[in-house]
């Protein structure tokens, strides 16, 4: 299973952590900065873009708080971006609005805490039914 | 005879709950889909306690609708001037959240705690607030929104230019701003049973 990876400077230092736990579980990890991205605009909008034409249907981007690529990246027609700092959220928003992305933010979740989120995430497929309608609204959005 | 149009002639807060002694003179908008429409209530209440004008844009019960009608009715009354700000929820907070943020002239924070949420204000000056209403607890919550409306943005050369940056992400399209029937063919799909678990 692909992932779609991308960090800012802040972020970069867990960005690693995530990558070599996942590449470790078997995952296929798409770094898109293996040097940090000037900053969490030009990362979250490289996994954006990356996920938006690539089809792969998880990512993770790292900042200092999560906010700012949340904020950045859902400004993108068709994007969806959760900031995720706990498990329930992480697995929710994988069912619910098949999140395209998740944002964690390094000065708030922890490692460990990074992990079990990301694999709530990662192990939950999206549920489309009901919420396609919702997801159809908000394509329709810029 | 009534529309099912939302009118925001209508759409006015509601100054006859605040005290003229703690009125704060400022509009909160106040947008919720309805698996957590009783927080909004307490919200609601919470705010006015201080002496904050609420601007209640829906959902009002507990009967299934979606999340992006909210998030872009708190959009549209921010960006209209009718609320100074938006605090917007859902179950995670992300479904409104995202929507809210994909109005042009809008910055959606969405937030799982104090931290970010006075970041958001201080360093992006964010404009609406979103978080999870079944994830996050009452007090938490209550805190949270007070510590981002007693934020205040702090203004420098880096995050003026993130600012501006943000904001030029999406192309605008003004058949969205203040367009009450944008998502009325979904709507009428949803209404047609095309959607289904």
């Amino acid at each position: 299973m692909q992932v779609v990876l991308g960090s800012d400077k802040d972020g970069f230092e867990l960005k690693e952590f995530v990558k070599n736990n996942l590449t470790k579980q078997g995952y296929d990890v798409i770094d898109l900065t293996p040097t940090p991205a000037k900053d969490f605009i030009e990362s979250s909008l490289a996994v954006t873009h990356k996920v938006l034409e690539s089809g792969i249907k998880k990512a993770i981007m790292f900042d200092a708080y999560g906010v700012g690529s949340t904020m950045a990246s859902d400004k993108v027609k068709g994007m969806v971006t959760a900031n995720v700092e706990e498990e329930r959220t992480g697995h929710m928003t994988a069912l619910h609005n098949g999140a395209k992305a998740i944002a964690i933010g390094s000065g708030i979740v922890g490692p460990q805490l990074a992990l079990s989120i990301i694999n709530r995430y990662l192990k939950t497929d999206y549920a489309a039914g009901r919420h396609q309608v919702r997801l159809n609204m908000l394509e329709e959005m810029i | 005879m009534a529309t099912d149009k939302y009118d925001y002639d209508e759409d006015r807060a509601q100054p006859e709950y605040v005290d003229p002694k703690i009125d704060k003179h400022t509009i909160v908008a106040l947008a919720n889909d309805h698996i957590v429409t009783d927080l909004k209530m307490l919200i609601s209440d919470h705010l006015k306690s201080e002496g904050y004008r609420v601007l209640d844009v829906g959902t009002y019960d507990h009967t299934r609708t979606h999340y992006p009608i909210y998030g872009k009715r708190a959009a549209d009354a921010v960006n209209d001037g009718r609320a100074d700000c938006a605090i917007v929820l859902c179950g995670t907070g992300i479904g409104i959240g995202t929507a809210a943020d994909k109005n042009d002239g809008i910055r959606a924070a969405i937030v799982g705690n104090i931290a970010q949420a006075v970041y958001a204000k201080e360093q992006l000056n964010a404009n609406v607030l979103a978080f999870a209403g079944i994830v996050l607890g009452r007090d938490f919550v209550f805190d949270i929104v007070d510590y981002y409306l007693n934020a205040k943005y702090k203004p420098d050369d880096n995050n003026k230019d993130l600012i501006d940056r943000i904001n030029k992400i999406a192309t605008p399209n003004p058949d969205q701003t203040d367009n009450p029937n944008f998502f009325d063919s979904e709507n009428k799909k949803w209404a047609q049973g095309i959607y289904h678990d």
